[in-house]
């Protein structure tokens, strides 16, 4: 980097004056070094919780839908919260590596491969509940449009028909997305693993890629169309599933607003659960070089500021609640607030609404152990979102004789705690053979990749060690 | 001997009418022809057979096994598959009967209405008598007669008797229910006259015992008021739960319904006053309602005839009695609305109290002018002194003093429901030989030396008087299941020793009765289902002397703190249809418990013995300790608005030990609670909260409407001066403002078909009492779920009553709202469902296609009405095979309605099949029109209702009756700013307040 003054200078992306070969060492080696004990252990509790899961499943599919907490006036729950749930923490991975990618964010490129993989096993996550919570499961083929002798078609007015179409798009165009970005990181896998067979596996998913000029260019366009085609999705997906809610016309549920607060949400625990995952990776693995304090702090930011949009949206749906004169929808409201549900409104409004305004203190965004809790403490708000939205809203609407209260059973804790047995099943096994950073993006934030960071003799410039925070 | 081998069921028709011709064919071990070889044996005709024969046994190699079914040899006469027959017959029902139409399908007795041409019915049915239909599938019947615990035949129990009984000079005592039948009574005068030294004592727990030694009191004869609600003005219930739990309820509830009906604003309805403890049905229906403990009900009684004593001669016995009650504003409007309307008002008094409170109303309604009008006293022939608490009582003293050495019981379930101070049990068990009649081995038959299982009263010959006094024949529709015998056959067998058929019993009792030629009368009889201009014979009373009666009055006292009053359920009545699984799910019309009785208390008793009100959602009740005479029960606390202060409500009917897998262990047997000296109250008992809760399967959780305009109401004033009350109580642009579209979009318009369907209740008809959802239940083939599913807020009843409390917890007003599915125009069902499962017919109903369900439960979430049902498991399996008795109760199914998986949402249909059959017909008959005629579709809700509250049909026919219904100002629909337009509406309910009261 040029020594001119006067210029603002950007903190460098990638810490600790790492050459392009000390990056790919960084990354590689916790592939091909020897599995570390902690992710036996961890791995063996995921593979217990994702036992629990299919046993929760199994029991469900045998015995029933009575099996869960519903009811005739609550006949959703926790399957529909969780699939919400899960599927909003899917789109911060594909808004890290889409739309961040197309407004040219360089810093991304340090999360976006294990965001999008996070964005994979949530989706899927995500997936199981609507399969599961009908209540004939061998016949859920037929909301598929396919045609058949028995004269069925699917009814397309109907938004969980759309769901099945954005979900399926979208689990579809994240996998190749990121499919297509670990292309040519297989490819250094390839020609660094020393087992045969690890070669010819990597060798087979890096698609014969040999890192030549005409590869280059294609790989570049493709991403960037991938890119182009899966942003609208982050919008259009989480819209799909508000609409579930927003086209019925349960008081509570039928609100305009329902799109945009629900894409906001989906981003806001999307990054949350980002960060949880980032901070404990980079400090297993050591790799606070490309993972760094401003990632953690531009990410923060994010969560700060789609944390207050959904907070708007909760304090513009009472605003509307008032100002429709619609009674039953201002007893909705008020009723959450202040209803039997009361305790999971005030859990959700200080997680999601007070919590993160802690990041409003420089020192709070940058620190490590505030943003891995209050990580948590959004992803936690983000589900009692669902909850009271799902819940309180069945609970007592229009006909008070009818209403209901709903507590779960113990299969529907179990089988949300087996979920995460499934994401980290998945997770744990992508930590361990794939490159869980974009070792050639990554690459090109480095300084080395700048055209002119070498002078008209050829010359590096002297390496800098450090340089200092910004007061 | 295994259960399933007992089993008798009927192979057709003819074996049913068990004509010679069929039991000589059925004897036959090979039908004609195929027994022996007609023409001789001959070479040619032995090969021929050899040949068919090997040929034939090839061909069973070639088939799957096959299950047979015996098809008809013949075809029987009227039978046509899929095609209902209807039998006219008679619900017995403690000492009367009502007419009732039993509906078969292919044999099977599968559906109850009334009969319309009785007048003990006029076509509509109660609780318990759509529920019986299910009472005859009980699996847990007793199949076989017992001997000390050991299975007997019928057989032997008659040679038992014939040996055990010719010993005429044996001291017999005889317990009987209270029976209406002509032939019971015959055989039981038979039996008295052949044992001189019988006894016979007539039990019924709850039953109108009080009534009769009430007029015996007022008029020196036992008499049988029959009330004429159609024709009162006023009507003052004195803790008489007319509309639910009176012998007499269904044509009660006809007629009060009948002078409560409003077609416009020129129509008059009657007052209802009730005066009562706790909040009964008819009670929640009072126009006026006072709350006062039932110990205070003498004293106001006695308030009430003083006070009227002043203007009416006849009650003298009364005048200057001076108590609580005297300088009570009640006392004195009652006492004025009574003397004003003499004539044309009612007055009664609740079953259960003492013989002089009755004798007192029937002082008064003779005084005032109503004896003769609006009150008739009949002479029932076959009530005698053997009927009463104290001739049951002093039998059961004689029995414990080893008086007699044989104990026949007919019927009824001493052991279980006699007060518990007279320890049946103990009697059973010190008696040499006791023999009981009873549909199960139950807590009597148990001890008993002799258990003869019953017949249901759909499988035998018998006969029964309505409680008017029109005499009608019982006519089975089914072969006995389990091969039991009706109470008239036990009897006879007793008094004969010998086996006599039920049908020649009742014949040789009805030849004295039908006058000309005895097979057309006959005939004629069972076809109708009554004999014409039979009845009681009215009486002309006059009052005797009151002043016993007032003196006895004076000395009811209450004492205690709290008092404990017992009264029958309202849907097990006194037990006897406690294993009932739809009567057990039914939600009690006032507290929408289902599957427990509970101790019902006031919010203000609640707080004083520190019972709290539950959360939303808990369903986890406190518990309370009552103790009566030195027994203490466990019961459920629960407070029930309007209720009266410092008195606790419980009813009898639960807690079975010994009846079957439904009833057993639900709920508390409080008849442990009651004596011979306090049969209906307890003063002075002991109440106090304990520690623990018990879980209560509840089917309403909220019972407030929160100011929504989801029952309308007003009073009969309001209603005059703004008919179009209720509709207006909602701003919908599009009626109330011209030129305002009701759609953004054009309008939206329906199928140019005819008909469409649509249906109104009348909620000012509408009582609450539930016989819709059990008639819709046993139409529908809805199954029994279970209380821990209740509990879940899972019930599956297509329609259901919701019940409102307004006004303040003391004294609230209570509405009632039978809501089945709306049949949404627009239905917001329809929109939501991703596979098309449910969607809109051609004649305006939403359909549910159960085949096409996947379950995803959209549709019930965005039903405003929540009226959709979700089979959450596996019901209908888990209802219809039970154990080890898969097939019996399936046989009470509807043919014409699919039993619905696991997996898929139900709903009210509008009861489809009834539509299609009057499609069918009427194209059919016609032979292009599908628009069946007005009046022809009836839904089972409808059929059943006394109260006709429902009105059901096309609305394109301008002159419909439900055209006409929907045209009346005061029907509207709930819901109307969502637009979903349902095609179920209301009829906004009316109140017809006294003004000095209000």
């Amino acid at each position: 980097m040029s020594t001119n003054s006067g210029y603002v200078v950007e903190k460098p992306l990638v810490k600790g004056n790492h050459t392009f070969s000390s990056i790919t060492a960084l990354v590689a080696d916790i592939v091909e070094k020897p599995t570390p004990l902690w992710w036996y252990i961890a791995f063996g509790i995921s593979n217990l919780l994702l036992g629990l899961l299919f046993a929760m499943l199994a029991y469900l599919i045998w015995e029933g839908t009575g099996v869960w907490g519903l009811n005739n006036t609550v006949a959703w729950g926790w399957a529909i919260i969780n699939f919400v749930w899960w599927v909003g923490i899917g789109h911060a991975g594909t808004l890290i590596s889409a739309i961040l990618y197309l407004f040219r964010q360089g810093w991304r490129t340090a999360i976006n491969r294990f965001a999008e993989a996070m964005t994979i096993f949530a989706v899927m996550c995500a997936g199981i509940f609507p399969a599961v919570h009908v209540g004939r499961i061998w016949v859920i083929y037929w909301i598929f449009p396919l045609p058949n002798q028995m004269q069925m078609w699917p009814n397309f007015n109907s938004p969980l028909l759309w769901d099945v179409f954005a979900v399926s798009t979208y689990f579809t165009v994240s996998l190749l997305f990121w499919y297509v970005g670990l292309v040519p990181d297989f490819a250094t896998l390839r020609d660094r693993v020393k087992s045969k067979l690890g070669a010819k596996i990597y060798g087979f998913f890096a698609l014969g890629w040999t890192g030549g000029n005409r590869q280059w260019q294609h790989y570049e366009k493709s991403y960037l169309l991938l890119a182009g085609l899966a942003t609208p999705l982050v919008l259009s997906v989480h819209t799909i599933v508000s609409f579930d809610f927003a086209v019925s016309i349960i008081p509570g549920w039928h609100t305009t607003i329902f799109p945009p607060y629900f894409v906001a949400g989906a981003i806001f625990s999307g990054f949350a659960m980002v960060m949880t995952l980032m901070l404990i990776a980079r400090k297993i693995y050591g790799l606070e070089d490309i993972m760094t304090d401003d990632h953690m702090e531009k990410m923060n930011i994010i969560i700060l500021v789609t944390g207050w949009m959904v907070g708007f949206a909760y304090i513009m749906e009472f605003f509307i609640a008032w100002y429709g004169g619609v009674e039953y929808e201002k007893f909705a409201f008020v009723n959450r607030a202040f209803g039997p549900y009361a305790w999971a409104y005030w859990i959700m409004m200080f997680c999601n609404v007070v919590a993160p305004n802690f990041f409003w203190f420089k020192k709070m965004r940058r620190s490590v152990a505030v943003s891995f809790v209050l990580s948590i403490v959004v992803n936690i708000g983000m589900w009692f979102e669902r909850f009271v939205i799902t819940v309180t809203s069945l609970a007592q609407d229009f006909i008070p004789g009818s209403w209901a209260y709903y507590s779960p059973t113990w299969v529907d804790v179990l089988t949300y705690v087996g979920t995460f047995g499934l994401f980290f099943t998945n997770f744990l096994l992508f930590l361990r053979f794939m490159p869980m950073v974009a070792i050639a993006e990554i690459k090109m934030v480095l300084p080395q990749a700048d055209p002119h960071y070498y002078d008209e003799d050829g010359n590096e410039p002297e390496p800098v060690e450090q340089i200092e925070e910004s007061k | 001997m295994s259960k399933t081998a007992e089993k008798t069921y009927w192979r057709s028709l003819q074996e049913l009418s068990e004509s010679k011709v069929y039991q000589e064919y059925a004897k036959q071990e090979f039908p004609d022809g195929a027994g022996e070889l007609k023409d001789g044996y001959s070479r040619r005709n032995f090969l021929q057979i050899m040949g068919a024969s090997i040929a034939l046994a090839g061909f069973t190699a070639c088939r799957k096994p096959v299950q047979k079914l015996l098809p008809y040899t013949r075809q029987p006469e009227h039978v046509v598959a899929g095609i209902p027959l209807t039998y006219a017959s008679t619900f017995p029902f403690i000492d009367s009967g009502i007419g009732v139409l039993v509906t078969t399908n292919e044999g099977r007795p599968t559906k109850i209405e009334g009969n319309p041409d009785h007048p003990s019915s006029k076509g509509a049915t109660n609780l318990m008598m759509q529920a019986s239909i299910l009472d005859l599938y009980d699996v847990d019947r007793s199949k076989n007669p017992k001997e000390s615990g050991e299975a007997r035949t019928w057989d032997d129990f008659v040679a038992f008797c014939n040996s055990h009984f010719a010993d005429t000079n044996k001291r017999i005592a005889f317990v009987s229910e209270a029976s209406s039948s002509p032939t019971f009574n015959r055989l039981k005068d038979q039996a008295l006259s052949r044992f001189p030294n019988a006894k016979w004592a007539t039990w019924e727990p709850t039953g109108n015992a009080n009534v009769y030694s009430g007029t015996q009191m007022a008029f020196g004869r036992k008499l049988r008021p029959v009330h004429h609600f159609e024709n009162a003005k006023v009507v003052v219930s004195l803790d008489h739960d007319f509309m639910n739990t009176n012998g007499d309820n269904v044509a009660d509830n006809v007629d009060f319904a009948s002078a409560r009906r409003v077609s416009s604003t020129e129509s008059e309805i009657n007052r209802l006053y009730v005066v009562e403890n706790s909040m009964s049905l008819t009670g929640s229906n009072a126009d006026h309602r006072l709350r006062i403990k039932a110990s205070e009900m003498p004293a106001f009684i006695a308030a009430l005839a003083s006070k009227l004593s002043e203007n009416v001669s006849g009650l003298s016995a009364f005048s200057g009695v001076n108590n609580d009650f005297s300088q009570h504003s009640w006392v004195s409007v009652l006492a004025e609305e009574l003397r004003q309307n003499g004539g044309s008002s009612i007055l009664a008094v609740g079953q259960g109290y003492a013989p002089e409170l009755h004798a007192t109303v029937a002082a008064i309604n003779a005084a005032i002018g109503n004896a003769g009008e609006t009150v008739t006293y009949h002479d029932v022939p076959f009530v005698d002194d053997s009927y009463s608490n104290e001739a049951f009582v002093s039998l059961c003293n004689e029995l414990s003093s080893g008086e007699f050495d044989t104990l026949v019981i007919v019927g009824g379930n001493p052991v279980y429901n006699a007060p518990a101070d007279l320890n049946f049990a103990q009697i059973m068990e010190r008696i040499p030989v006791s023999i009981h009649l009873a549909n199960h081995v139950d807590e009597t038959s148990k001890l008993a030396t002799w258990h003869v299982n019953r017949s249901h009263f759909l499988e035998y010959w018998g006969d029964a008087t309505s409680y008017t006094g029109v005499r009608s024949v019982i006519q089975p529709t089914i072969l006995p299941l389990y091969g039991g015998k009706s109470e008239i056959e036990f009897l006879a067998a007793v008094v004969t020793g010998e086996n006599h058929e039920g049908y020649d019993l009742v014949q040789d009792t009805w030849s004295n009765v039908i006058s000309g030629d005895f097979t057309n009368g006959w005939n004629e009889i069972v076809h109708d289902g009554l004999q014409k201009d039979s009845g009681f014979d009215e009486v002309n009373v006059s009052i005797g002397n009151l002043s016993g009666v007032a003196e006895n009055i004076s000395g009811m006292t209450a004492a205690g703190e709290f008092e404990l009053v017992i009264k029958p359920d309202s849907k097990l009545f006194d037990g006897r249809f406690a294993n009932n699984g739809w009567l057990q799910e039914l939600p009690d019309p006032v507290t929408k418990i289902t599957w427990d009785n509970v101790a019902l208390m006031s919010p203000a008793t609640a707080r004083k013995l520190g019972v709290e009100d539950k959360k939303f959602g808990v369903t986890d009740f406190d518990m309370i300790s009552i103790s009566v005479n030195g027994t203490e029960m466990e019961m459920v606390a629960w407070i029930l608005p309007g209720h009266a202060d410092d008195s606790i409500t419980t009813t009898f009917g639960y807690g079975r030990t010994a009846v079957g897998r439904v009833a057993d262990d639900m709920g508390k047997n409080t008849y442990l609670l009651r004596s011979t000296t306090n049969m209906l109250y307890h003063t002075g008992a002991e109440v106090r909260k304990i520690r623990g809760t018990y879980p209560i399967a509840c089917t309403q959780n909220h019972n407030q409407m929160e100011g929504r305009p989801i029952v309308r109401e007003a009073t009969l004033a309001e209603y005059r001066e703004t008919p179009d009350f209720a509709p207006a109580k909602v701003y919908v642009p599009a009626r109330q403002e011209d030129g305002h579209s009701i759609n953004l979009h054009s309008t939206q318009t329906f199928p140019d078909y005819q008909p469409q369907w649509g249906m109104a209740i009348d909620l000012n008809a509408c009582t609450g009492c539930g016989v819709c959802t059990i008639a819709c239940q046993a139409e529908n083939n809805i199954p029994v779920i279970g209380k821990r599913e209740v509990v879940r807020n899972r019930e599956m009843h297509w329609i259901r009553t919701d019940r409102y409390f307004n006004g303040d917890e003391e004294n609230p007003q209570v509405v009632h709202q039978p809501i089945p599915c709306m049949h949404c125009e627009q239905a917001p069902c329809e929109l939501v469902c991703p596979v098309a499962a449910t969607t809109h017919s051609d004649d305006g109903l939403n359909q549910m296609t159960y085949n096409q369900c996947v379950g995803t439960r959209y549709c019930s979430n965005n039903c405003p009405f929540k009226v959709r049902r979700f089979n959450f498991f596996n019901y209908a399996k888990n209802w219809l095979e039970i154990d080890e008795d898969p097939d019996v109760i399936q046989m009470a199914m509807n043919p014409d309605v699919s039993i619905r998986f696991r997996g898929v949402m139900e709903k009210c249909t509008y009861c489809v099949q009834r539509i299609s059959r009057a499609k069918i017909e009427t194209k059919n008959r016609t032979g292009n029109s599908i628009k069946p005629e007005d009046g022809s579709v009836v839904t089972a809700c409808q059929q059943a209702c006394p109260t006709q509250a429902i009105t059901f049909g096309d609305i394109t026919d301008p002159e419909s009756v439900i055209s006409r219904t929907k045209a009346n100002e005061r029907n509207y629909v709930m819901l109307e700013e969502i637009n979903v337009r349902p095609r179920t509406s209301y009829l906004a309910k009316l109140r017809n307040p006294n003004s000095q009261l209000v």
